[in-house]
């Protein structure tokens, strides 16, 4: 005991001695490392931010893993209907009656024709009876002042199944009793156009009998890159008839239902549309992004894999080259070492304890860093982008990083112990 | 008094690129605690390798080598270590101070090995004390760099006798200084044999040899033993021609 305990303090004075004594070939091989570290955890939790935004996105647009959807709501009669009754008050299903509409200037075509977006033009719109004959719906109009979107009424809070990210303003709020001016909340295209064009407050929907003046309430983004906008149903059903929503001859209806991944709602929904349709199929479907982009993110995940593997070698390469830099000064301090009594073992341990001390040293910075940061990051960014939440901080590749490190020292320090161990002493001391 | 150190029919042979070469051809030799030897002989007639076998950096090809009565021709490193550690102090004509170190922590290497452990308090008690006796504890805190060869080589010695060492190797201390630090460095090798340590000099200096109790001769691997001619007639007569070679190797 007292024998292992000399061997072990002998080793960290001597240790200590040798990391004093080369300041720099310390130092550089600590940067190297805490570069090395640092880069591989910077490099996976980018890997982690990336794999979240490319999944947030796909959130936005087909709805949160585990999720369900209910597509093409006939438009039998009383269809409509079954779907806002059944789903009223609900926070476990959702419906979402879109169609197209108008805001602004009456008789004129507008700046966007067919809801595209505003840098982009889609060309006259056609509509096409059930007989093929196809005219075009803004004929003989002159341009004027007027945005077509895409209108989305809801049942219920809808971004419990996608989660639109406010932007300003306010989102819609079910829990108040409905007003006569429908309220808006628009993505970030329609906002943009609303800023570029002045127009009448006056909104137009293909079979209402009369125009409504919107309320402006809020912008989101939705991942939509048409002009959007959000309105409470039960604020549109004051102008038009349920019915209506999902008639096929007023153009470009749609109406989904999300649904959470398990709840009574979806069965009874389904009886009910069948029994409307005259036994039509339909069924949910659930929504699996991230499956979908598993082929995706697969390769991204080899792509930062090998880009970390690289810096972690670069890293080690820095770290192996400072502690070979030396190898001939400390082969003779070795000889020196053994000359006067030092055991071999006790070579190793002078070599594991400089390089422990300042590995594990640097490596503990490196990780507090790049915790601290990521912390940072998430913090200040968090609450705008909600993909840095839940981004995890990437320890296996802190640690595959400190341990990659630990063996290039070591192995930079043994080297020369080593070879101090091997040859005779008297050929050191005769050199 | 038994002797310390028995050495029979060592042979050092060097495995060279041709032919094998003996370097060491049957040498044997006897050194008493307190005795001071000094070994002369050409350059390239052996006396360094003779002085690692003693050391035990290297080992011999053949014969035995008794120390303090035990057979350790055959020792395996880890006990070598630790004989080198107790029994041997080096002095060589390269200081080998580490540079990085200041003179005492160069003496207290020597401490620091791994073989045992001492406190602080008493480590510098001792290094300090093996300082004093070669004269430099006021430079304790100087590095290499700042220190004069003969004070180097004052810590080389005092480093070599910290550990209160059975035998004192010196493979040619004096070689690269001039005359005056020579002896001073030999006055402070001799002083250690005063407490029963043994000291083994390799030299090419005859004043110095002259100062030993014997002298050997090596010549081409062969150790042979000088007897004074002028037994008694003191230190400054030469007792015998040396061989002579040219300035500090
Ligand atoms: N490692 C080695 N490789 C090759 N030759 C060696 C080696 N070690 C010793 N020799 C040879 O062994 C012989 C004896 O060398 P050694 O150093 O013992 O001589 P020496 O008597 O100490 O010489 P000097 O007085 O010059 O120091 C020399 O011829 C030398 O060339
Ligand atoms: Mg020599």
């Amino acid at each position: 005991m007292m024998r292992l305990s000399g061997r072990l303090r002998s080793a960290m004075i001597i240790g200590g001695q040798g990391i004093r004594a080369r300041k720099l070939r310390t130092l550089l091989s600590m940067v190297s490392l805490f570069l090395g570290v640092l880069a591989v955890v910077v490099v996976q939790a980018g890997a982690g931010i990336a794999e979240r935004l490319q999944l947030s996105d796909m959130e936005l647009q087909n709805g949160i893993d585990g999720t369900k959807v209910l597509y093409g709501v006939p438009s039998a009669a009383g269809a409509s209907q079954a779907v806002a009754d059944t789903l009223k008050g609900r926070q476990d299903a959702v419906a979402m009656f879109s169609m197209n509409a108008v805001i602004g200037e009456p008789g004129v075509r507008p700046v966007n024709e067919g809801g595209a977006p505003f840098d982009q033009d889609w060309g006259g719109v056609q509509v096409c009876d059930a007989s093929g004959r196809c005219v075009d719906e803004n004929a003989g109009k002159p341009k004027g002042q007027a945005i077509e979107l895409r209108i989305t009424a809801l049942t219920g809070d809808i971004r419990p199944f996608r989660p639109y990210r406010p932007k300003s303003g306010q989102w819609l709020d079910f829990t108040t009793t409905p007003q006569l001016a429908p309220r808006l909340v628009l993505n970030e295209e329609a906002a943009k156009g609303f800023e570029r064009y002045h127009v009448p407050a006056e909104m137009r929907i293909t079979g209402a009998p009369h125009n409504m003046t919107p309320q402006l309430i809020g912008v989101v983004k939705d991942g939509d890159s048409q002009p959007h906008a959000y309105l409470r149903l039960d604020e549109l059903t004051n102008w038009l008839p349920l019915d209506r929503m999902t008639d096929p001859s007023s153009g470009y209806t749609d109406v989904q239902v999300a649904l959470a991944g398990s709840t009574p709602v979806e069965s009874v929904l389904i009886a009910k549309l069948k029994a409307l349709s005259g036994g039509a199929d339909m069924s949910a479907e659930p929504i699996n992004s991230r499956k979908e982009m598993e082929d995706q993110l697969d390769l991204m995940r080899v792509i930062f894999l090998a880009m970390a593997s690289l810096v972690l070698i670069i890293g080690c390469a820095g770290v192996l080259n400072v502690g070979l830099a030396t190898v001939g000064e400390r082969v003779e301090e070795f000889a020196l070492r053994r000359a006067v009594g030092t055991p071999r073992a006790v070579l190793a341990g002078i070599v594991l304890a400089e390089n422990l001390v300042t590995g594990l040293f640097t490596a503990a910075a490196a990780i507090g860093v790049s915790v601290a940061a990521l912390k940072a990051v998430t913090v200040v960014l968090g609450p705008s982008e909600p993909f840095l939440q839940g981004v995890e901080f990437p320890w296996s590749a802190g640690v595959s990083g400190v341990i990659a490190g630990l063996v290039a020292g070591i192995l930079g320090g043994f080297i020369p112990a080593i070879r101090a161990a091997g040859i005779p002493i008297a050929t050191v001391m005769r050199a | 008094m038994t002797s310390l150190i028995e050495l029979a029919g060592i042979t050092k042979v060097l495995k060279g690129q041709k032919e094998p070469r003996t370097i060491l051809d049957g040498v044997g030799l006897t050194v008493r605690a307190g005795e001071s030897v000094a070994i002369v002989g050409r350059s390239g007639s052996g006396k360094s390798t003779l002085l690692s076998v003693l050391g035990l950096f290297d080992r011999a090809d053949s014969g035995t080598y008794t120390l303090d009565g035990r057979d350790i021709s055959k020792l395996p490193e880890r006990h070598a270590a630790k004989l080198r550690s107790s029994h041997f102090g080096f002095v060589f004509q390269r200081f080998f101070l580490l540079k990085h170190l200041t003179a005492a922590q160069n003496v207290a290497m020597a401490l620091v090995n791994g073989q045992g452990w001492l406190p602080r308090r008493e480590r510098r008690t001792r290094v300090m004390q093996a300082l004093d006796q070669v004269g430099i504890a006021h430079l304790a805190k100087n590095r290499p760099a700042k220190m004069s060869g003969g004070e180097q080589q004052r810590v080389a010695i005092a480093r070599a006798l910290v550990r209160d060492p059975r035998i004192l190797l010196a493979d040619e201390p004096t070689g690269a200084l001039d005359t005056e630090t020579g002896t001073v460095v030999i006055d402070a090798l001799q002083e250690a044999t005063t407490r029963g340590c043994a000291l083994i000099l390799v030299t090419h200096d005859r004043d110095h040899a002259a100062r030993m109790g014997r002298i050997v001769d090596l010549q081409a691997g062969v150790l042979t033993e000088r007897v004074p001619v002028l037994a008694g007639a003191g230190v400054d007569a030469p007792t015998t021609e040396l061989p002579r070679i040219g300035g500090p190797a």
